[in-house]
């Protein structure tokens, strides 16, 4: 009973084998309950069954060429409004618009490139998940290398109010939640990248330094271009194809991808981590996309191999396993 | 000497992202508000010139962000 008692079994439940009681009931390796009370053999089971789904959505080179050509697309034109709108061959107001939406956009298809979903380690793809990665965040004013080393820190230390670089961005509600975005990217902030400085001058390695130095050419080029373009008569251009789109689109992802997947950022452990939440759309195809898949983000912290475009997919597949480990499925 | 050099380098660097808001402030948010006003066809008070008026904003503010670590 001791056994029972320490995997969380209530005083009076049934117990996992009762030989005294040989029959087919009792010979379950558990109930199967709320996720509570699994015995090893039940979550290698889960584990194997999880593991099997996931397999067919994870990331080949030939589906992420989408990634590539959108990235690539994606940042030539927007280079292009620069000369187009200052030459006012363009309007500066749609360019602006589609400036943000590329801003936003910019952290998944670097997100990919981050978990070297687009080119692995070694193959011959490798190059266009290094440009994918090095081409999708400079808008943002936010380099690769920084990019996908907090990212990753994300993930193995994942709600951890010291070590979780994304720790700064939880706030009590949505609304505080967006306001937080902006509060956090002020100059004497802790939070967003002025947090990731200080976490990769703790981290101290040669790749933490060369983010740092990444980090602070970025910085100090786009200051050039913005103070270079602003005093040539070119500043509203520069706000609206560069500065703004960085705001709007860094307080987007910051409470898309990392607010409203782990809030309240209380769970630690593989299945509570995240949470499957649902937008004010509900069920509908428009929630998805403005979360920009998130809804789903617990597929992608089980499976980071499974790309953006797929784990919606993956999650209705895995959902009877995951309700199993305990997962609140209900929202979706 | 190397050791030195990129010390005094890195030195100059932090001390330059510590006044970058002030920087902003002249060197960007001023013409950006003289640039919006000529757009929307205003008239800097006082008799100044648009971007005079726009440096009378635009310094100020980057100096209260520099000093106070927040732009408002």
């Amino acid at each position: 009973m001791d056994r029972i008692d320490d995997i969380g079994m209530r005083t009076g439940e049934t117990a996992l084998y009762d030989p005294v009681r040989d029959d087919a009931e009792t010979r379950l390796a558990i109930p199967l309950r709320a996720g509570d009370g699994l015995d090893k053999h039940t979550r290698l089971q889960l584990r194997k069954e999880e593991q099997r789904i996931a397999k067919k959505y994870m990331s080949t080179p030939q589906q992420m060429r989408i990634y590539t050509v959108i990235t690539v697309g994606c940042f030539l034109a927007w280079l292009s409004f620069f000369p187009l709108t200052m030459l006012d061959i363009l309007p500066v107001w749609p360019c602006f618009i589609a400036s943000c939406v590329f801003a936003a956009g910019g952290y998944i298809t670097s997100h990919e490139a981050m978990h070297d979903n687009i080119g692995r380690r070694g193959t011959k793809y490798r190059f266009w998940n290094e440009l994918v990665g090095e081409i999708s965040t400079i808008i943002l004013i936010f380099p690769f290398s920084m990019a996908r080393m907090m990212h990753l820190h994300h993930h193995y230390h994942c709600n951890h109010p010291e070590n979780d670089p994304d720790y700064t961005d939880e706030a009590p509600s949505a609304f505080k939640a967006w306001i937080k975005t902006w509060l956090n990217r002020q100059p004497g902030a802790d939070g967003s990248i002025h947090h990731y400085k200080r976490v990769l001058e703790r981290i101290g390695t040669k790749g933490a330094q060369k983010a740092l130095r990444d980090t602070m050419m970025l910085q100090l080029f786009s200051m050039a271009v913005f103070f270079t373009m602003a005093w040539s008569g070119f500043a509203i251009e520069a706000a609206l194809l560069w500065w703004l789109p960085r705001h709007i689109g860094l307080s987007y992802i910051r409470f898309w991808l990392s607010w409203a997947p782990h809030h309240p950022r209380d769970g630690h452990g593989r299945y509570e981590n995240t949470r499957v939440f649902r937008t004010w759309f509900g069920k509908t195809w428009v929630g998805h996309w403005m979360s920009m898949g998130m809804q789903y983000h617990i597929v992608h912290h089980l499976y980071p191999g499974i790309p953006n475009h797929r784990t919606k997919y993956a999650y209705y597949e895995l959902k009877p396993v995951l309700e199993k480990r305990g997962v609140d499925c209900s929202a979706l | 000497m190397v050791y030195n050099t990129l010390s005094a380098m890195q030195s100059f660097l932090k001390k330059l992202f510590f006044v970058m808001p002030f920087l902003f402030g002249i060197g960007f948010i001023a013409p950006l508000i003289a640039q919006s006003m000529a757009e929307f066809g205003w008239e800097a008070p006082w008799g100044l010139s648009l971007i005079a008026f726009g440096l009378l904003i635009g310094a100020p503010w980057g100096l209260y962000a520099t000093v106070r670590g927040r732009w408002v």
